[in-house]
């Protein structure tokens, strides 16, 4: 017997939860994109999706944040902090490779400087996730040791039952018991059972590709421009994705008064590198692609000890020129045999 | 013999003459829908050529990339008309000299495939002239009609639901050909003109300088529509700015390698029903 | 009771002609409205769309933008090469829903302080009953706002 959640409950909880102050945060449709975003009933919900155009981060990073007021006079200078909206929050409906994102980057916001825009919203978000039954060509999660069920990231494990009527619910940590014990009473004993996840095709060997970008030799191989050289530039790919990071801050206002805001940047632009002077040490598109995928893959395990990807394939799915991870890792798992 | 096989032995005998130096076509994609851009550069490769219905991206901004014909080798490429179009708008704002380009041109008039005669940009004047007068085939028709008889407010409503999404990626701009700026007025910050974060406003004022800057040199090869993430209707806009340069100045976008670019020229009786 | 609006005006002018003419309404003691803010520039031929839109993220609620009649340019043909762009951006900027009644376009000489001084009481008129750009104030207060979510 486990515990489930019926379809048809689901408005209940929504509103159980809206009531106790909680913002309900699911996938839902936006003028012909899905996001997602906060919702005050369980029918805007969109949980048939694959996934969501758009990646969870920006629930946790947005793609510009305010971070201070300024104003100079003559006499001082005054600051006022902008903080990030407080309050609990229940994402439902989220994807294993989206929650897993979240938990890839926490090292990383947290590493010296503890990110409060980040982890004030990590903390006072309850992530529930629900397996997939289904994917499409793009999704990769298990050739980054992933799966469509992980639990890594999430706080509560939704498994999609057999007759499609409600879901199986596995509490994972405190913080998804806790909401879910205000909606107990919506939650029945059951033994229907869940259905199958879908099979994600394993596409590369993640650990034949780490040993060959470790190798200094392949730094400069041809292989990098040949598999980017119909790249043009844009930052779809890491705007996408729900583990790119980068940010830049910037004064936006004039010289005296303006706010500081923190807004996403891309290793795939130009700009990213561009020095003062005009040098570029990543002067070419080849470099910046190969950046992106040594970061992934090479940099960022070496400091945390885990690939900065989950294998959502957002970024193959929605590049205008048909690349991607997954063409760059498949390419370089033949170069490593 | 299939348009494909035709042209890939053109390919392969342009490329074996010694005639360019690269081919720039369309392969088999991800998936059995997608094609992508590839550059082909020795005769043993052309079998990877791929043309049908699918091909449908303008591969033309690929010849303003930095470096790519200023040996004064020539490169051939695969072009739609629209493609043509681009490449004789880039020739008149002298981005680069069309008799460097062979084109191998096609056309996909409702999906069929269709091969174009001629390889340099003149060959096709009659062609683009002939679709000056046409009427374009636009994909969303009725929602512009709708659109333009929305009051202000409405339209500011719908516009500011859709650019509300823009996630700043710069995909429009990096996959169009005529947008070949080596530093675009975003990327300039002294002064600063307009918002760099994609906040509403930042994000309206982007859409408002890119269309802009696109008025009359737009083509409307669809290739920004299909590259935002976030399906942002922008060949609505565009197509609304093409009619408007063809109804106020009788221009249309890249019908010679000649022609004045409409935003640097002036007539002396241009309408002014607007001016007090 | 709150204030009654007072619009904001940018007007970006000439200073060959509009501005000289604006300098005439001045000498010749012509009383005017004073909700206009006058940015002078050497030609109708520099005003770039982006100041338009500079404006409006200043919270204007309308725009006036003038220059010498056509054959009078002190520069020959500068007001040409501007009257074209105006056209193309005022239908841009109508199609994305900015009220084309919030920005104006004359041709005002150095010796027409009169109708400098008209105008500006006319077009002040005219953007007082219009109101306050709402919407694009709305824009605005977002920007100076925490996130969303």
């Amino acid at each position: 017997m486990t515990k489930i959640l019926f379809t048809d409950k689901l408005d209940s909880c929504v509103e159980r939860w809206r009531s106790a102050g909680m913002t309900v945060i699911g996938p839902v449709q936006r003028a012909n994109s899905s996001v997602y975003d906060a919702v005050k009933s369980a029918s805007e919900l969109d949980l048939n999706l694959v996934l969501t155009d758009r990646s969870i981060k920006e629930l946790f990073f947005p793609q510009s944040e305010p971070m201070l007021r300024y104003a100079i006079t003559k006499a001082e200078i005054n600051t006022d902090e902008f903080l990030p909206p407080s309050g609990p929050r229940i994402i439902f409906g989220a994807r294993a490779c989206d929650a897993s994102g979240l938990a890839i980057d926490d090292p990383l916001f947290g590493w010296d400087y503890k990110d409060e825009y980040w982890f004030q919203r990590r903390n006072e978000s309850v992530i529930v996730t629900i397996a997939c039954t289904k994917a499409d060509e793009f999704c990769m999660c298990t050739s980054l040791k992933l799966s469509p069920d992980s639990t890594k990231g999430s706080d509560i494990l939704l498994r999609p039952l057999e007759n499609n009527k409600g879901w199986q619910v596995e509490e994972l940590t405190d913080r998804g018991r806790e909401a879910f014990k205000s909606v107990a009473d919506l939650l029945q004993e059951g033994s229907d059972p869940a259905a199958a996840t879908v099979t994600v095709p394993e596409k590369f060997n993640a650990d034949a590709c780490a040993e060959w970008l470790k190798n200094p030799e392949n730094f400069e191989s041809r292989f990098w421009k040949e598999i980017s050289a119909r790249c043009i530039g844009c930052g779809s790919c890491t705007y996408l994705c729900p583990t790119c990071h980068c940010f830049d801050i910037q004064d936006e206002g004039g010289s005296f008064e303006g706010i500081r805001r923190k807004n996403w940047d891309s290793c795939s632009f130009a700009l990213f590198t561009m020095h003062t002077s005009g040098h570029n040490p990543r002067s070419t598109q080849s470099a910046r692609w190969r950046q992106r995928i040594m970061h992934k893959f090479n940099y960022f395990p070496g400091k945390f000890s885990a690939n900065s990807c989950s294998g959502c394939g957002r970024c193959t799915r929605e590049c205008p020129v048909d690349m991607g991870i997954t063409e760059t890792l498949q390419e370089i798992s033949k170069l490593s045999q | 013999m299939s348009i494909e096989q035709q042209y890939r032995t053109r390919a392969k005998e342009l490329l074996s003459a010694g005639e360019v130096k690269m081919v720039i076509g369309y392969g088999a994609g991800t998936t059995a829908e997608r094609r992508r851009p590839i550059f082909i550069t020795s005769p043993d490769e052309t079998e990877r050529l791929v043309l049908d219905s699918a091909c449908i991206a303008n591969l033309s901004g690929y010849l303003v990339t930095e470096g790519l014909l200023s040996d004064e080798k020539r490169v051939a490429v695969f072009l739609r008309p629209e493609g043509i179009r681009a490449l004789n708008v880039l020739a008149a704002e002298a981005q680069l000299d069309p008799l460097q380009v062979v084109i191998i041109g096609f056309d996909l008039p409702k999906g069929e495939l269709k091969s174009l005669q001629g390889s340099s940009v003149d060959d096709f004047t009659d062609l683009l002239g002939a679709l000056k007068e046409s009427t374009p085939d636009v994909d969303g028709r009725e929602l512009l009609e709708k659109i333009e008889k929305m009051s202000p407010e409405e339209r500011f409503a719908f516009w500011q639901e859709e650019f509300s999404k823009c996630i700043k990626c710069y995909a429009c701009r990096q996959a169009c050909p005529m947008c070949y700026c080596r530093r675009c007025i975003v990327d300039s910050n002294q002064p600063q003109w307009v918002n760099t974060s994609s906040h509403t406003l930042g994000n309206f004022e982007w859409n408002i300088v890119r269309a802009f800057h696109l008025s009359g040199r737009c083509v409307e090869c669809g290739n920004c529509d299909r590259a935002c993430p976030v399906n942002i209707p922008l060949r609505l806009i565009n197509r609304k700015m093409a009619q408007e340069v063809l109804d106020s100045f009788n221009h249309f976008a890249g019908t010679s390698k000649t022609q004045e670019p409409v935003l640097a020229s002036f007539k002396k009786d241009d309408s002014e029903t607007f001016i007090l | 009771m709150s204030e009654p609006f007072e619009p904001k005006i940018t007007a970006f002018v000439c200073t060959y002609c509009t501005y000289a003419g604006a300098d005439l309404a001045g000498t010749s003691r012509l009383k005017y409205a004073p909700n206009v803010r006058i940015i002078r520039l050497p030609c109708t031929g520099r005003i770039s769309p982006m100041f338009i839109l500079k404006a409006l993220q200043k919270g204007a609620d309308g725009i006036l933008i003038s220059g010498c009649h056509p054959g009078d340019c002190h520069f020959t043909h500068g007001n040409y090469h501007a009257r074209r762009r105006w056209m193309v951006f005022r239908a841009l900027l109508s199609f994305t829903g900015i009220p084309e009644e919030r920005i104006k376009y004359s041709w005002i000489s150095a010796a027409e302080g009169l109708k400098f001084a008209d105008l500006i009481n006319n077009i002040t008129e005219d953007i007082r009953k219009l109101g306050p750009f709402d919407q694009y104030h709305k824009l605005i207060e977002e920007t100076q706002a925490q996130a969303s979510l």
